[in-house]
């Protein structure tokens, strides 16, 4: 899997054989973490079995960031427009939760293919609630319609605490990601990753890739920014989305993958670390193999082995061949 | 830069050659005791010079003989961040698994990278020449290594870039 999936896979599968068995009432009490501090929880009672209550907890934002009674703005109507009648609003949200969903599976449209697509609508809430604000602002870039009311730098949680920022124009949206990473090695890794980024959208194919920008400062449209999400370990990283991508289909896809930017790098690096240790692990067998060789011991014992094999195990048969002649 | 490598080898394994002439010697202060003299350094006269290779200011090797211990320390080339921090990574990997190897010693002497510590026992359980064998090819395996992983870092972070940015078109 090199790309994030934008649905939680848990999610589905339980809602998934929730809607299997619909009839056996079961009790359901789930709580999970995904990446970014986000955490979920379900619920099924057994009084009503074709009721699910889905609890999510999102990260907590950094004090730039525009939060409505703990969701980002536009998440409600962004709910209401993907989900429609199945999905109900709980307010105010289980304790410890910023949102809480009322499921009616009872209410999911007949028709299988379009049931699967809205569960796994559903099991993508993540991206919903947390990409709703960029949705917003990448959808008026689309239809070429930015709000003159518009805030010059808009700021969106992405992590726990750490912000991403948005500067909407009439024909481009620029997307700056203050990138931090906790260990050093992780910063070294990372930085040459997001160098890499730059390098790739300059070859041939990526042509008509959001231009690509790295630098280890703050670039001159974060000026309005506050200090402290401007204090970052590996550098800054600018994409400048054009109408072209996001034209369309390809909506959803710019907003998650915008969405997921830190996840997605951390992700490779982690995945880039595994993969060096278990190449070390390989060199050492080598290594020590090598030492090996060295060792007086060894090679008398390879001379005996090599003696013992002279040896030939008779059959029973050949033996009394053999004893006959 | 391939000849250079060799020619680089080659003199400290021709010093190793020489240095390499350990024998049992046992601690002559403290009775029934027997230690690597070469770290104690308790007396000069069981101590013989140093001696400094240099393939460039940044990779060398230094060997320090005594009577009944050797020790060389290995600084290896590191020529950015990335590789810097690869080759601790993968140095300290080596060094934490130091009772695997022996001769590898928990602590690199300051300055360098990786140290090892050949003592007359080893000399007499192994045989000398394959012990050089062994230190030699440890040193084109790190090199070697340590190359591949940047490689191997770059060619990941391409290919995570590329595939980021196809999304968008």
């Amino acid at each position: 899997m090199i790309l994030l999936q934008s649905h939680s896979r848990f999610l589905l599968d339980t809602l998934l054989s929730r809607l299997q068995n619909i009839e056996k009432a079961v009790e359901l009490d789930y709580h999970w973490a995904e990446f970014d501090d986000v955490r979920y929880h379900i619920q099924v009672t057994m009084k009503n079995p074709h009721i699910v209550l889905l609890s999510v907890s999102l990260p907590t934002p950094p004090p730039e960031t525009v939060f409505l009674s703990g969701l980002p703005a536009g998440a409600i109507e962004a709910i209401k427009a993907a989900y429609g009648s199945v999905v109900q609003i709980l307010d105010p949200p289980r304790d410890g939760f910023n949102l809480t969903l009322k499921l009616n599976l009872s209410k999911l449209p007949t028709d299988e293919e379009y049931k699967h697509a809205l569960l796994v609508k559903i099991a993508s809430v993540r991206e919903v609630v947390l990409g709703a604000p960029l949705r917003v602002i990448l959808k008026q870039l689309a239809s070429r319609t930015v709000a003159s009311d518009i805030d010059p730098l808009v700021a969106l949680v992405h992590r726990p605490k750490e912000s991403f920022f948005l500067i909407p124009q009439a024909e481009k949206v620029t997307v700056v990601f203050p990138m931090r990473f906790k260990d050093s090695i992780d910063i070294v890794l990372a930085t040459s990753f997001l160098q890499e980024f730059v390098d790739a959208r300059r070859t041939a194919g990526l042509n008509n890739a959001p231009y690509c920008m790295w630098s280890p400062t703050p670039p001159l449209e974060l000026k309005g920014a506050p200090d402290e999400a401007l204090s970052v370990n590996a550098g800054f990283v600018t994409f400048v989305v054009l109408p072209r991508h996001v034209e369309g289909k390809k909506l959803d896809r710019t907003v998650w993958s915008l969405s997921t930017f830190h996840a997605y790098v951390s992700y490779h690096v982690k995945c880039s670390e595994g993969f060096m240790h278990t190449r070390m692990r390989r060199r050492v067998e080598s290594l020590i193999e090598a030492l090996d060789r060295a060792k007086l011991g060894m090679e008398n014992a390879r001379n005996n082995a090599a003696q013992n094999r002279s040896f030939k195990r008779l059959s029973l048969k050949e033996a009394r061949n053999h004893s006959f002649n | 830069m391939a000849n250079t490598l060799r020619l680089y080898l080659t003199c400290i394994r021709n010093t190793l050659d020489a240095a390499m002439c350990l024998q049992n010697f046992p601690c002559q202060e403290v009775e029934r005791h027997n230690k690597p003299e070469v770290e104690l350094k308790t007396s000069p006269e069981l101590l013989l010079n140093p001696v400094l290779i240099c393939r460039n200011e940044a990779e060398k090797c230094l060997i320090e003989t005594s009577i009944n211990s050797l020790r060389i320390s290995l600084k290896v080339k590191q020529a950015d961040e990335l590789e810097n921090i690869l080759t601790k990574k993968f140095l300290r990997f080596l060094s934490m698994r130091a009772e695997a190897f022996q001769v590898l010693r928990r602590k690199p002497v300051q300055g360098y990278d990786i140290s090892f510590l050949i003592t007359n026992y080893h000399c007499e359980e192994m045989q000398k020449h394959k012990l050089i064998d062994f230190i030699i090819q440890f040193m084109e395996d790190i090199d070697k290594e340590i190359s591949e992983l940047k490689m191997s870092v770059n060619t990941r972070g391409r290919l995570v870039a590329t595939e980021f940015l196809k999304q968008f078109i």
